[in-house]
């Protein structure tokens, strides 16, 4: 079953990449698209002009591609600027997204952003708040909308239940979509001390509709796994999606980002095409030893 | 009815200070608990943020790194002078601390680099050009991102005393009492000196600033605000040839779009 708001049988399927500012100017120059889709954020786009501009519109113009926003402050308490809402709304629709997604965190109090991804209390009462301003941001939008589960380094004030917990009421809570970072749970689970796959194992995966997968780096100082998106994923995130995909049971998109020490764009697109493969053998039905391709989630 | 969530609310605001307040690090640091209880915290929330008490922090560097790349991409001069002085650190630090980014949009944090430099007058007694150096540091940003704009249709090529100058849209007449133009990642403070420049980007999308006399900056700042070439000229005794001749390379440059 697919929840009420989000689409089924979109194109979108196979592994994209983030479109990065580095790669620009060879991929606008490119006949065809190099991937299956791109990720790209609508704030970074929208107002802009000049020739990178004009690249990312050729690009955006071409290829099929889907939006993740990164400063509404999902969990937060600052009311969004009209402007910056029609300007999404107007993004939305030129680029035909099927849907859009945000994290389910919090970026801003009182006016002051600070631009990062700040995890929210595990309350009943913040799983309220986050229902409700989910609901308030969809009906701003023209399509569906997903939240992506984040990285937390600490919880923010005494948890009256687990991380878990908390996405799935706000999942069921807000009837909406989720985009699932991969890499988010792998690195939460050695934060934090719990098994990935038991993790996943009582979520909604029916809710899934794309995935994320980024590589991480362990910080001895901190002694902390950082969700760093600035180098290749490495094996136990591949293994994990790869794990997860037949559980979810549609081929779903899974979206790779890298956003520090960007490499050549030959680079990526090679890590890309090691992920496709990995992909594909996920869901190869004869290779899937899991719950096979009846399109629900267990448990 | 959907009650206030004001124990989230709280915690957010608590968390707000400790990334963003100058004294976050250390009054955090020292008991974490007393911090909570100073912004009316559950007594539960106040232990949570001691038991949390190195990773909270740990955001507090995240949000400071997040500031790392970006900043120094668009002030690179401002930020090798205060890094060569020790000061950069400092610098972001008091930014942050003012609660000056206030945009969603993360590329509005360079404007607000500069708004809050001009407010606030940091470093200012120690290295007086530290506002106009920024401040042409971010226009050579701003002009490259400008908005496109729709092609202007029946504009002459020919500049006339009885015409008006068509600007192109990223064109901005600066003055700085220092040659801002001239600081360099090796040499970062520039001269004292009236200076002024007409920056704008051109046909190949390039960012360029032509340096003007006074007298072609004021020439340019009447055309601007929409007085005729030969009103322009003649308000400053200025040869009308002269400013002719300017708008005519202005507009082999691209940054006159044509004459109306
Ligand atoms: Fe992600």
């Amino acid at each position: 079953m697919t929840p009420s708001g989000t689409p089924s049988g979109t194109p979108f399927s196979g592994v994209g990449v983030g479109l990065r500012r580095p790669h620009l100017a060879q991929v606008a120059a490119l006949k065809a698209s190099p991937v299956p889709f791109w990720e790209i954020a609508p704030e970074n786009v929208v107002g802009q002009g000049g020739t990178r501009h004009r690249q990312v519109m050729q690009i955006l113009e071409r290829d099929p591609v889907l939006t993740h926003g990164l400063s509404m402050s999902m969990g937060g308490f600052d009311a969004w600027e009209r402007d910056v809402l029609d300007n999404l709304r107007g993004f939305l629709k030129a680029t035909q997204s099927p849907w859009h997604s945000e994290h389910l965190c919090w970026s801003s109090f009182g006016g002051a952003n600070t631009h990062e991804l700040l995890p929210m209390p595990f309350t009943r009462e913040a799983v309220q708040h986050s229902i409700l301003r989910t609901r308030q941001l969809q009906a701003e939008l023209p399509v569906p909308f997903l939240f992506e589960n984040v990285s937390y380094y600490a919880e923010l004030g005494a948890a009256e239940m687990s991380e878990k917990q908390f996405l799935a009421e706000v999942l069921e809570g807000a009837d909406c979509g989720w985009l699932l970072d991969i890499n988010n749970v792998y690195v939460n689970s050695r934060n934090h001390s719990f098994d990935a796959k038991e993790w996943l194992e009582g979520m909604p995966l029916h809710r899934v509709q794309q995935l994320h997968i980024a590589g991480h780096a362990w910080f001895e100082e901190d002694q902390l796994v950082i969700d760093t998106h600035g180098a290749p994923v490495i094996d136990p995130v591949i293994e994990l999606m790869q794990w997860v995909l037949p559980r979810i049971g549609r081929a779903v998109p899974v979206l790779l980002e890298r956003d520090n020490d960007i490499p050549a764009l030959e680079e990526l697109l090679a890590e890309r095409a090691a992920l496709q493969k990995a992909y594909d053998v996920a869901l190869d039905p004869l290779s899937v030893s899991g719950p096979g391709s009846g399109g629900s989630s267990r448990g | 009815m959907v009650e206030p969530a004001e124990r989230t609310s709280a915690l957010q605001g608590c968390l707000a200070d400790l990334l963003l307040d100058q004294d976050g690090h250390s009054l955090f640091g020292a008991d974490p608990a007393a911090f909570g209880a100073a912004r009316q915290l559950h007594m539960e929330d106040q232990a949570a943020l001691a038991h949390y008490k190195s990773r909270l922090l740990t955001y507090r560097s995240l949000v400071r790194s997040a500031l790392e790349d970006p900043l120094p991409d668009c002030f690179p001069f401002t930020h090798a002078l205060l890094e060569k002085a020790g000061q950069w650190a400092a610098c972001v630090d008091a930014f942050l601390g003012s609660r000056s980014i206030q945009s969603s949009y993360y590329r509005d944090v360079n404007p607000a680099f500069v708004a809050w430099l001009a407010q606030s007058g940091w470093g200012q007694d120690r290295w007086p050009f530290l506002l106009q150096l920024a401040h042409y540091e971010y226009i050579e940003v701003e002009i490259l991102r400008w908005p496109d704009e729709a092609p202007q249709v029946d504009l002459g090529a020919l500049p006339k005393a009885d015409l008006y100058v068509v600007f192109d849209g990223t064109v901005r007449n600066l003055a700085y009492a220092y040659a801002v133009q001239d600081a360099s990642g090796g040499n970062p403070e520039p001269d004292a000196g009236e200076t002024y420049l007409l920056a704008y980007r051109d046909g190949a999308g390039d960012f360029q600033a032509s340096t003007l006399s006074p007298h072609a900056s004021a020439f340019l700042a009447r055309c601007l605000e929409g007085e005729r070439v030969g009103e322009a000229a003649r308000a400053l005794g200025l040869p009308l040839e002269d400013g002719l001749e300017l708008l005519w390379s202005l507009h082999a440059k691209g940054a006159v779009l044509g004459f109306r």
